[in-house]
């Protein structure tokens, strides 16, 4: 018998630049998700929540909304990224290439950018990312650079 | 019948107009708790409020609210004066979370038409590019960033 206490995430020093993480778990993406997520943001646009109003404008059916599927691509991120971490200070660069239906599986990576040790606040860093989303058919359904407060080893 | 609004089309959009949204939101535990959780968001500063009080010498007294969830609001709250006729979002730049959100604070929206562009593919419609900000109950800008959206043109989506 043993007790054990698993810690996870990443700090400063894991992250030397060029470095990939292929996140885990991946995340089917479904109408109910995405109807959640639209009513909670107040997304008034029927394209999401009304499938055949979404069919007159060429779509199959509701596409997940683009930043439902980046906030579940950032959230898959977050064990390796920035769960050792602090606050997210911004984003850059969000594209989106295809549409993201119910069924479809989201994978994401991401690769360190940049990261330097700030004067301001000792113990701290800050780090930017590129992450990826891939579809099950691998395809490219999103990327965005992201830019957050990471601790250092040193940190309490 | 007309599922969306008449006043949202390309043609209607000016460069340098600033709409002031007319509903704000107040962010409840429930919004940030469960949109962090559905989509399998594993930092604690988010829903560990325990955890929460020791976290950077104690610099938050309450959870934050998870900042992909404040920029999808303050998007939402644009979203039917600015994007309720798009027919995609083709992307998103230059966002910064400018100050923490808690629970009960109350977030408000404002627009500015950045530019307009023809589209190299879709002649039914073109491309709006536009900066949101959103702010909280005490006019603290909480976030800022700019967004492109694929919008109908009345032209060809309205009825002759």
């Amino acid at each position: 018998m043993s007790v054990k206490r698993i810690e996870h995430g990443h700090r400063y020093e894991d992250f030397e630049v060029g470095r990939v993480f292929q996140h885990h778990w991946g995340r089917t993406l479904t109408q109910a998700d995405n109807t959640l997520f639209v009513s909670l943001t107040m997304h008034y646009n029927p394209l999401y929540v009304n499938a055949e109003y979404a069919r007159t404008l060429g779509y199959e059916s509701c596409p997940i909304h683009p930043l439902l599927v980046f906030n579940t691509a950032l959230g898959l991120s977050v064990e390796d990224l920035s769960e050792g971490g602090g606050p997210f200070l911004g984003l850059g660069d969000v594209r989106f290439f295809r549409p993201v239906y119910s069924g479809d599986t989201l994978a994401a990576e991401s690769e360190v950018l940049s990261r330097r040790l700030t004067a301001s606040r000792p113990g701290w860093a800050i780090v930017s990312w590129r992450t990826r989303g891939y579809n099950q058919r691998q395809e490219l359904v999103l990327e965005y650079q992201r830019t957050n407060l990471v601790r250092t080893r040193s940190a309490s | 019948m007309s599922l969306t609004g008449a006043e949202s089309y390309f043609e209607d959009f000016t460069p340098g107009d600033v709409y002031e949204h007319s509903r704000g939101r107040t962010v409840t535990e429930m919004d940030n708790v469960l949109i962090t959780h559905l989509t399998m968001n594993t930092a604690s500063p988010h829903f560990n409020l325990h955890m929460m009080q020791g976290f950077m010498g104690g610099e938050f007294p309450e959870r934050l609210v998870m900042g992909g969830y404040t920029i999808g609001l303050v998007v939402g709250l644009t979203s039917e004066d600015i994007s309720e006729n798009a027919v995609a979002d083709l992307g998103y730049t230059n966002i910064r979370l400018k100050a923490p959100v808690f629970h009960g604070d109350t977030l408000y929206a404002e627009s500015e038409i950045l530019r307009l562009e023809e589209s190299p593919v879709r002649p039914d419609c073109g491309v709006v590019h536009y900066r949101f900000r959103g702010r909280n109950q005490q006019g603290v800008e909480v976030v800022e960033g700019e967004r492109t959206i694929l919008v109908k043109k009345r032209a060809f989506w309205t009825e002759q």
